[in-house]
C-alpha cells in the first residue's frame, strides 16, 4: 500500500479541496473500506509482529521446529488453533505464514507495477513503432496460460535461484501485461494535453516528462490497480504453494499451511490445519478488494458520493 | 467480416509462433536429464549413452531440434510421452472428453445460476435476496478458487455427503449406461460449481446491474405504458439486450475454464487435462508437458479471438478498428 | 558393461519411481520385481474354506503407465497389475530361494542349467507356452531396439552381446532340444545366474510382426495383453479401470474368484471406499495405516519389506568412465562422526512419528527378511544414544570452542552438517527430514536441510553433485541377495562412494563357485562378515525398514502375503453372505 489516503487524519477543512483531500473524504466515508483497512492493517501488523507476539500466543513459538511429541494436537488452552502434523503450532505459522505471503503478494506487486508503468508510458508517449512493437509483446506475454506458465518457469528455476525470490520473479514478469495496457492508454489520452505539449515544446526530456507530468496523472489508476493486483497475487501465491509449485516447502506460507488439505484425512478430520490459512487468505482478499472498490470510487471524479 | 475473421486469424500464426519458441526453449531448460525415460535407465556406459544422445537428435544444433519438434508437432505428431510410452496425442484424447465435459458443465451452471441470480437481483434490487445474492457475489469474486474448492470437499462431500469428492465416475457402474451417466454427472457436479464460481458471480453482477439500467431506458417506459405484462417486458425486451454482451464473454470463458482446470481438477482429483498437466510437470514429461502447454496457449488465443469477433458481430464499429 | 545383479537395480528403479508416484503420500516401494506367489505361510484364521465365484475389486492409488508386461512395464503399480495375468517359469519361497513354478531347472556347475517346461500350461489367447516364447522374450530383451530396462537380465547369458551388437542372429547360450527343453549357457559360473536370468516367457504369437522397437506402444502390451496366470485381461479403460476374468484354463488349479476389476481410485479416496466396500483389497501406505486401522471391515495384513530408508554420507566421487572412486571427501572421512550422528537418531521415535509404526529400525544394509541378513548380534548397531554421540564427538575434536552452541571441527572452524532430502508436494517430507536434523542439532552438530526436486535429487547424488554433502534415501532388495551393485567400489549405484577393498573382497567371495560353491551357510557367513565391516564403517545410518501394508476386507478369504509377495490370487475368494 504505497499511498495512505485512509489512515492519515482529516486535515482541517479548506475551501477548495485538493482531488486527493476529496479522495480521502470519499473513501473514510465508505464504512466497508475502512473496516476492510483496518482488517487489513491488523493483519499487516501481527504479520509484522510475529516474532514478538508467537512466545506469548503459542508454548512453541519456533516455525520451524518438528515436535515430535506435539503432532496433530486439536486446538486448546495451550495451542489455540492446535498443532499440525509436524508438531509445529498452527497460529505461530499462521503469524509467520502471513508475513511470506503478504511479502510475496507486495514484492510481486511491486514488480509488476514498474514494469508495467515503465513499458506502458513508454508505449504511449512515444507512441509509433515504439509502441506497436511493445505493444505487440504486451499482447504476447499476455497470451500466455498464467498459471501453466508459472510452474512451468518455477521448475526450471527451482533450486538455481533462492525459491522466494524465483517465485516473485516469475509472477511478477508473467503479470504486467495488463497494467502495461491500462498505463499506456491513460498516458496515450493525456500527453494530448496543453501542459505537457508546452512541457515537451521548453525541451522536456521525455523520461521528465513522463516522471513528472504523466505518471502523477495517471497515478490514481495505478492505485487502484496495484491494490487490484496485490490480491490476486496474494491469490497467485498461495495458489501456487497449493500446488506444490510455489514457496519452498520450509517455509511457512499460507499457501502452504493450506497443502496439508491436499492429505484426506487432514482435509476431513484435522480442519484445525487448513482452516485458519484458508480464513485468512479469503478475509485478506475480501478486505483488499473493498478497499480496491472503495479507492476505484474515491478516486472518481465522476463518482456520486 | 469475414475479412475481420480471416485478418485476426493470420494475426494469430506469429504469435503462435512465438509461443511454440518459448514453450521449445523452456523444455529444454526444464531440469532433470531430458534422456530419461527413452533410453535403458540401468545402463551407465558412457558410450552407450553417447550413442542414444546422438541417435535421439540431442547434439543437433538447437535449431535443428527446434524444427523438427515444430514440423511433426503441426502434423499432430506431439512425440511421445516418456512416461507413458505412448503417443502424446493419445494421451490427450483420453483425458480431454473428460476436461471438456467439466467446462461445459461449468458453463451450464455459470448461466443458469448467473441467470437466475442476476434476474431476481435486477428486478428486485435492494431486497433481502438481491443483498444475499450480493454477498454471495462478493464472496465469489474474492475466494479463490482453490479455498473455495477445499471448503467445498469439506462440506458437501465430507459434512454432508452430498457429492463424492474425488474421481470422475462411481466403481461398479457399467460403461455407457444411464447409471454411468447418472453417475458421472454427480461427480463433475461439485468441480464444475467450483470452476464456474467466478464466473458465475460476476456475470450475476453484470446482469443485475444491467437489468437495472436497462429497466430506466425509454423502450421500457413506452412498453409499459402500451399495457405490456411487466413479465414480459422482462423476459423479453431487458433480457435480449443484456445477454448481448454476456455472450461476448464465452471466448475468454473457453480459456479460463481450461486453465483454471488445473487447480479444480486437482482439489476433487478429477482425472483431466490439468491433472494430466501437474503430473507430466512433476514427472518431467517433456512432450506431455510441451503440448498441454502449447494446447492451452492456442485454446487462449482461439478464445481471444472469438471473444473479438462476437464482439465484432455485436458492435460492428469493432470490425473497422 | 560390468556384471550386474538386476533385481537389485530394478528394485531400485522400482523405489524411485514409487517416490515419483507417491506424491501425495509417501510409499516406501512396491517391489514386485523379483516376487512370485509363494505359497502363502503367514496364513491367516481359517473360515468355512475356498468359495467359488464372486468380484473382488482390488484398487491402485496410483495410475498405471499402461505396459501390461514384465518386459516392459517401468513402475510398481503395473507390475500389481500384471501379477494378476501373468507368471514367470520360477517362484520364490519366504526366504527368497528360487523354486520351480512352471519350470524346473538343474545345473551342474552354475553355468549350464537345464529348463524343462510343463506340458500343457496355455497362454490366454489358446496358445501352448513352449520353451520357444521364453527365446522370444530373452531375445526381445537382448535386442538393440529393446527400449525397456531389462538387458542386463539376458546380458549374461553367452552370446547375448553379440546378439545385441548385431554379430549374431541368435543368443549362441541358448539351445532349444525340444519344445519343453532348453539348454542355457552363461558366460561364467556364478551363484546367483538363476535369479538374475529373466524367466518371463513372452507370447510370441502375439508380437508376430511387430518390431521390439514398437512392442512397448503395441496393443499386445497396452491394450490386449496375453499372459499365462490365473486371470485374463478382459477391459482396459487407461487411467481408470482392468477388468479381470477367471481363467478357465489355469494350468495350476482351480480359481475361486470369477472376476477381479483393478480400479485406480485417487490415495484421498481410498479409506471411503474401503469403508462402503467398494474396494475389496488395496495395498496402502503407511499414513494411511491409522485411517484404515479405525474401519471394522477391514484389517491391515502386513509382510516385511525389502526396502529401507538410509542416510549416506558422500565419502567420494565417482568416475562413471573409469568406474572407480577417484576422490575423497574430507568433510565426512571421520569414522567417529559418523558414528557419533548415528547413535543421535531416535530411529524408534522418529518411525512411530512418521511411520504409524509400519516399520522398525534396521541395523544392516540388508533388510532383516532377506534370507543373506546378518542377526543383529553380528553386526555393529547404533541405538539412541545422545551421550555416546557426544563423547564420540569430543574424542573426535568436535569441541565447541566459541561458545554459540554448536561444535566447531577438528580445526576450530565453523562446522555445519549439510543434509539433503528429496521435495515433492508431500510436506510431511520436510518434517521428518527436518527431525532428523534436530537429532544432530541435539548433540552439538548445526544442521541445515535442503529440500531438493524429486527430479533432480537422485540425478544429482549419481553424478556426485558437490551441493550433496549427507543425503536421504531409500531403496529395496530384490531376490537375488548379491548387493554387489549398490556396495561394490566400481558400482555408478554406490551413492556413498563406500570404497573398502576388504567388503569389495567379501562381496566377490560370496559369489564364487570355487570357494563358495553351493553352501548356503558358508555364503550366508561371508554376507555376515561384510554386513560386519559395512556397520563399522558407517558410510550410510540404517534408518528404518518398513512393513508392506494390505488392507483387505473381511468379505475377502484366502489372502496371504510374505517377504516374496502375495500368495497365488488364484487362492483368494470371496465370503458368501457378505
Amino acid at each position: 500500500m504505497t499511498t495512505n489516503a485512509a489512515t492519515g487524519p482529516a486535515k482541517n477543512r479548506e475551501k477548495s479541496l485538493s482531488p486527493w483531500a476529496i479522495a480521502r473524504r470519499k473513501f473514510m466515508k465508505n464504512k466497508l473500506a475502512m473496516i476492510s483497512t483496518a482488517f487489513l492493517f491488523i493483519v499487516i501488523i501481527l504479520s509484522l509482529l510475529a516474532p514478538t507476539l508467537a512466545p506469548h500466543l503459542s508454548p512453541i513459538p519456533d516455525v520451524a521446529k518438528v515436535n515430535i511429541s506435539k503432532m496433530n494436537i486439536a486446538p486448546n488452552g495451550d495451542h489455540l488453533l492446535g498443532t499440525d502434523k509436524s508438531g509445529r503450532d498452527v497460529l505461530t505459522r499462521l503469524l509467520y505464514g502471513g508475513r511470506i505471503s503478504l511479502l510475496v503478494g507486495a514484492s510481486a506487486t511491486a514488480l509488476v507495477i514498474f514494469i508495467g508503468t515503465l513499458v506502458g508510458s513508454i508505449a504511449g508517449f512515444f507512441g509509433g513503432a515504439v509502441d506497436s512493437m511493445l505493444m505487440r509483446f504486451t499482447d504476447f506475454v499476455l497470451n500466455f496460460p498464467f498459471l501453466v506458465f508459472v510452474i512451468v518457469l518455477n521448475t526450471i528455476l527451482f533450486g538455481i535461484v533462492d525459491g522466494l525470490w524465483v517465485l516473485i520473479g516469475v509472477i511478477g514478469f508473467l503479470s504486467w501485461g495488463g497494467v502495461a495496457r491500462i498505463v499506456r492508454s491513460k498516458v496515450l489520452a493525456e500527453k494530448e494535453n496543453e501542459y505537457v505539449l508546452a512541457a515537451i515544446s521548453i525541451g522536456c526530456s521525455p523520461a521528465k516528462v513522463i516522471v513528472k507530468h504523466l505518471l502523477p496523472n495517471v497515478m490514481s489508476t495505478i492505485i487502484v490497480q496495484a491494490t487490484l493486483l496485490f490480491a490476486s497475487l496474494i491469490i497467485a501465491e498461495s495458489g501456487l504453494s497449493y500446488l506444490g509449485f510455489g514457496v519452498p516447502q520450509e517455509i511457512p506460507s499460507w499457501g502452504n499451511m493450506l497443502a496439508y488439505a491436499n492429505e484426506p484425512d487432514v482435509l476431513q478430520g484435522k480442519p484445525w490445519m487448513w482452516m485458519p490459512p484458508a480464513l485468512a487468505i479469503t478475509l485478506t482478499i475480501l478486505s483488499i478488494n473493498f478497499i480496491g472498490e472503495g479507492l476505484k470510487d474515491a478516486l472518481n471524479p465522476k463518482s456520486l458520493r | 467480416m469475414v475479412k475481420y475473421v480471416l485478418r485476426r486469424l493470420l494475426g494469430m500464426i506469429p504469435m503462435l509462433f512465438l509461443v511454440s519458441v518459448v514453450v521449445f526453449f523452456l523444455a529444454k531448460a526444464m531440469p532433470g536429464d531430458s534422456l530419461r525415460g527413452e533410453i535403458d535407465p540401468t545402463n551407465t556406459n558412457p558410450e552407450y549413452i553417447a550413442e542414444m544422445q546422438e541417435k535421439l537428435g540431442y547434439n543437433d544444433p538447437v535449431y535443428v531440434q527446434y524444427w523438427n519438434w515444430v514440423t511433426s508437432f503441426v502434423q499432430g505428431d506431439f512425440g511421445k510421452s516418456t512416461r507413458y510410452k505412448m503417443p502424446v496425442s493419445d494421451l490427450l484424447l483420453e483425458k480431454i472428453p473428460n476436461t471438456v465435459f467439466l467446462a461445459l458443465t461449468a458453463l451450464i451452471i455459470t448461466y443458469i445460476l448467473a441467470f437466475a441470480m442476476g434476474m431476481y437481483s435486477g428486478r428486485k434490487p435492494y431486497t433481502i435476496g438481491d443483498n444475499l445474492i450480493a454477498g454471495f457475489n462478493y464472496t465469489g469474486l474474492a475466494i479463490p478458487s482453490f479455498v473455495a474448492g477445499v471448503f467445498a470437499v469439506y462440506f458437501f462431500a465430507f459434512k454432508l455427503h452430498w457429492f463424492p469428492f474425488a474421481g470422475s465416475v462411481d466403481i461398479e457402474v457399467q460403461n455407457g449406461t444411464i447409471d454411468y451417466w447418472m453417475s458421472r454427472i454427480h461427480h463433475v457436479m461439485l468441480p464444475a460449481f467450483i470452476l464456474g464460481l467466478f464466473s458465475t458471480a460476476s456475470y450475476t453482477q453484470f446482469l443485475r446491474n444491467d437489468l437495472i439500467e436497462n429497466s430506466r431506458k425509454d423502450f421500457v417506459r413506452t412498453a409499459r405504458a402500451k399495457g405490456t405484462p411487466i413479465g414480459k417486458i422482462y423476459n423479453v425486451h431487458i433480457l435480449r439486450n443484456s445477454i448481448i454482451p454476456l455472450v461476448t464473454f464465452l471466448g475468454f470463458d473457453i480459456a479460463s475454464l481450461m486453465s483454471g482446470a488445473v487447480i479444480t481438477e486437482k482439489i476433487f482429483s478429477y482425472p483431466g487435462i490439468g491433472l494430466l498437466f501437474l503430473d507430466s510437470v512433476n514427472n518431467r514429461d517433456y512432450p506431455t508437458v510441451m503440448a498441454i502447454t502449447m494446447m492451452l496457449s492456442a485454446l487462449v488465443l482461439v478464445g481471444n479471438l472469438i471473444a473479438d469477433i462476437l464482439y465484432g458481430v455485436v458492435d460492428p464499429r469493432i470490425r473497422l478498428g | 558393461m560390468k556384471r550386474k545383479s538386476m533385481l537389485w537395480l530394478f528394485a531400485m528403479i522400482l523405489v524411485l519411481s514409487a517416490f515419483l508416484a507417491a506424491c501425495g503420500g509417501d510409499k516406501a516401494s512396491d517391489d514386485k520385481s523379483g516376487d512370485s506367489k509363494g505359497d502363502g505361510k503367514a496364513t491367516e484364521t481359517e473360515d468355512s474354506g475356498p468359495q467359488q465365484g464372486g468380484t473382488l475389486t482390488y484398487a491402485l492409488d496410483a495410475v498405471p503407465e499402461g505396459l501390461f508386461s514384465f518386459a516392459f512395464y517401468g513402475i510398481a503399480t503395473d507390475a500389481e497389475i500384471i501379477d494378476f495375468f501373468d507368471e514367470g517359469l520360477i517362484k520364490y519361497d519366504e526366504n527368497l530361494e528360487p523354486i520351480p513354478n512352471y519350470a524346473e531347472w538343474e545345473t551342474e556347475d552354475n553355468q549350464h542349467f537345464t529348463f524343462k517346461f510343463k506340458e500343457g500350461v496355455k497362454w490366454h489367447n489358446g496358445e501352448e507356452l513352449t520353451v520357444n516364447d521364453w527365446v522370444f522374450a530373452l531375445e526381445t530383451l537382448a535386442s538393440p531396439d529393446y527400449d525397456g530396462p531389462r538387458y542386463a537380465n539376458v546380458e549374461t547369458v553367452e552370446g547375448a552381446p553379440e546378439f545385441r551388437e548385431g554379430k549374431a542372429d541368435s543368443i549362441s547360450g541358448l539351445k532349444v532340444i525340444d519344445d519343453y527343453t532348453i539348454e542355457v549357457t552363461f558366460d561364467a559360473p556364478r551363484l546367483n545366474n538363476l535369479t538374475n536370468l529373466w524367466t518371463y516367457p513372452m507370447p510370441a504369437k502375439e508380437f508376430e510382426g511387430i518390431e521390439v522397437k514398437d512392442m512397448s506402444g503395441s496393443d499386445a502390451v497396452r491394450k490386449n495383453p496375453v499372459g499365462v496366470g490365473p486371470f485374463k485381461v478382459e477391459k482396459i479403460v487407461p487411467g481408470e479401470s482392468v477388468e479381470l476374468v477367471k481363467n478357465e484354463d489355469y494350468w495350476n488349479g482351480d480359481v475361486n474368484l470369477d472376476k477381479i476389476i483393478v480400479r485406480i481410485i485417487d490415495n484421498s479416496a481410498t479409506v471411503g471406499a474401503l469403508q462402503n466396500g467398494e474396494v475389496d483389497m488395496v495395498a496402502i501406505q503407511p499414513v494411511s495405516g491409522p485411517e484404515v486401522e479405525k474401519l471394522d471391515n477391514v484389517e491391515i495384513v502386513t509382510a516385511p519389506g525389502l526396502s529401507y530408508y538410509y542416510v549416506g554420507f558422500k565419502l567420494g566421487k565417482f568416475d562413471n568412465k573409469q568406474q572407480k572412486i577417484v576422490e575423497e571427501n574430507p568433510k565426512y572421512q571421520d569414522v567417529k562422526l559418523r558414528q557419533a550422528m548415528a547413535h543421535a537418531i531416535n530411529r524408534q521415535e522418529w518411525i512411530d512419528a512418521f511411520f504409524f509404526g509400519y516399520g522398525k529400525p534396521i541395523n544392516k544394509p540388508v533388510p532383516s527378511a532377506h534370507w543373506i541378513s546378518a542377526d543383529d548380534s553380528e553386526v555393529t548397531g547404533y541405538d539412541y544414544d545422545p551421550e555416546k554421540a557426544k563423547k564420540l564427538l569430543d574424542e573426535a575434536g568436535y569441541k565447541d570452542v566459541d561458545g554459540d552452541g554448536f561444535r566447531e571441527d577438528p580445526k576450530g572452524e565453523k562446522f555445519s552438517v549439510k543434509f539433503s532430502h528429496y521435495a515433492t508436494g508431500n510436506p510431511t517430507f520436510e518434517s521428518r527430514a527436518t527431525a532428523l536434523t534436530q537429532y544432530w542439532e541435539e548433540v552439538g552438530l548445526k544442521s541445515e536441510l535442503e529440500m531438493v526436486e524429486v527430479n533432480l535429487y537422485y540425478d544429482m547424488i549419481e553424478k556426485d553433485d558437490p551441493s550433496i554433502e549427507t543425503f536421504f534415501g531409500g531403496w529395496s532388495t530384490g531376490a537375488d541377495p548379491d548387493p554387489t551393485p549398490t556396495w561394490a567400489s566400481d558400482q555408478i549405484w554406490n551413492y556413498p562412494r563406500y570404497n573398502n577393498p576388504e567388503a569389495d573382497e567379501l562381496l566377490k567371495k560370496a559369489l564364487s563357485v570355487e570357494e563358495i560353491g553351493d553352501d548356503k551357510d558358508k555364503r550366508k557367513q561371508v554376507y555376515a562378515e561384510w554386513q560386519k565391516i559395512v556397520t563399522d564403517d558407517v558410510p550410510m545410518i540404517f534408518i528404518a525398514e518398513l512393513d508392506e501394508l494390505y488392507a483387505v476386507s473381511d468379505k475377502v478369504g484366502g489372502f496371504t502375503v510374505d517377504v516374496a509377495g502375495t500368495n497365488n490370487p488364484s487362492e483368494w475368494y470371496k465370503k458368501e453372505g457378505k
